[in-house]
């Protein structure tokens, strides 16, 4: 029995590249499918979690800044 | 200076940011801090944004930076060990297909970042190989080696493997039937 197979006990994968394509190349397709789509579904719930409004704030004021800048620096060229 | 419709396009890409940040880091408020800074980084550097490329890559590039240099050694005593993060953050969804979403995130959330940041670049938001390696800093192969790991240690965490005793004994039974 190969050590990934050995019935769900944590068993170390061997680290190198060449491991990890023979892993994935023995791999059910599957299995990658649904792993595939638990991804997509649990990234897809981060995407549409609600978002605090901190992030706006922070570009209103950071363009805000950058528009009173835009005055005082014609303020200043014109003094 | 930014252009004029920067502002615009970064929030158009904030959520795919936190995503990102929240998978990266495994901690909402990790994230946020960090979505934050990407912004502030962003804004201040808009001159180096090539337009026409990617603004989504140019981000988590950015994001991820600030992260690996910043932010890593509190991920790791903050992070979320078993993927909690998501049910405070989830408000809504259909309970009955997020029965299994909780044991991926368990695995998910045991894996190695450079094997997570991978999986979701590549698995999740829709970037080539080639936007994920320039992402990481790493060739291409790297980033196939790592996603092929991720993919064979979740397997093994979530018990999908088939074993070839019982797919044998499976087509056997099919023969004789």
């Amino acid at each position: 029995m190969l050590a990934w197979q050995n019935g769900g006990e944590v068993t170390k994968l061997n680290p190198t590249d060449d491991d990890g394509r023979r892993n994935e190349a023995a791999l059910d397709p599957k299995a990658l499918d649904s792993l595939g789509r638990a991804l997509k579904a649990h990234y897809d719930d981060l995407v549409h979690a609600p978002l605090p409004d901190k992030f706006l704030e922070l570009l209103a004021r950071l363009e805000a800044r950058e528009q009173r800048g835009r005055k005082s620096g014609s303020g200043d060229a014109a003094g | 200076m930014p252009p004029a419709n920067f502002k615009d396009e970064l929030i158009a890409e904030i959520k795919n940011l936190r995503a990102f940040a929240i998978s990266l880091s495994g901690s909402v408020s990790l994230a946020d801090d960090l979505v934050q800074e990407t912004l502030l980084r962003a804004w201040s550097k808009s001159d180096k944004f090539q337009p026409g490329t990617s603004l989504r890559a140019w981000l988590f590039t950015i994001l991820r930076n600030i992260y690996y240099s910043n932010y890593r050694k509190r991920a790791r005593e903050v992070q979320d060990s078993d993927g909690a993060y998501a049910r405070r953050l989830i408000v809504s969804g259909d309970q009955e297909s997020h029965l299994d979403l909780e044991d991926f995130r368990k695995a998910l959330a045991k894996l190695p970042a450079e094997q997570r940041e991978v999986l979701t670049l590549v698995g999740a938001t829709g970037l080539s190989y080639e936007e994920a390696a320039v992402i990481c800093d790493v060739e291409i192969g790297t980033i196939k080696s790592r996603l092929s790991r991720a993919r064979s240690k979740l397997v093994e965490l979530l018990g999908l493997e088939e074993s070839p005793a019982s797919a044998a004994a499976v087509g056997r039974m099919r023969r004789a039937g």
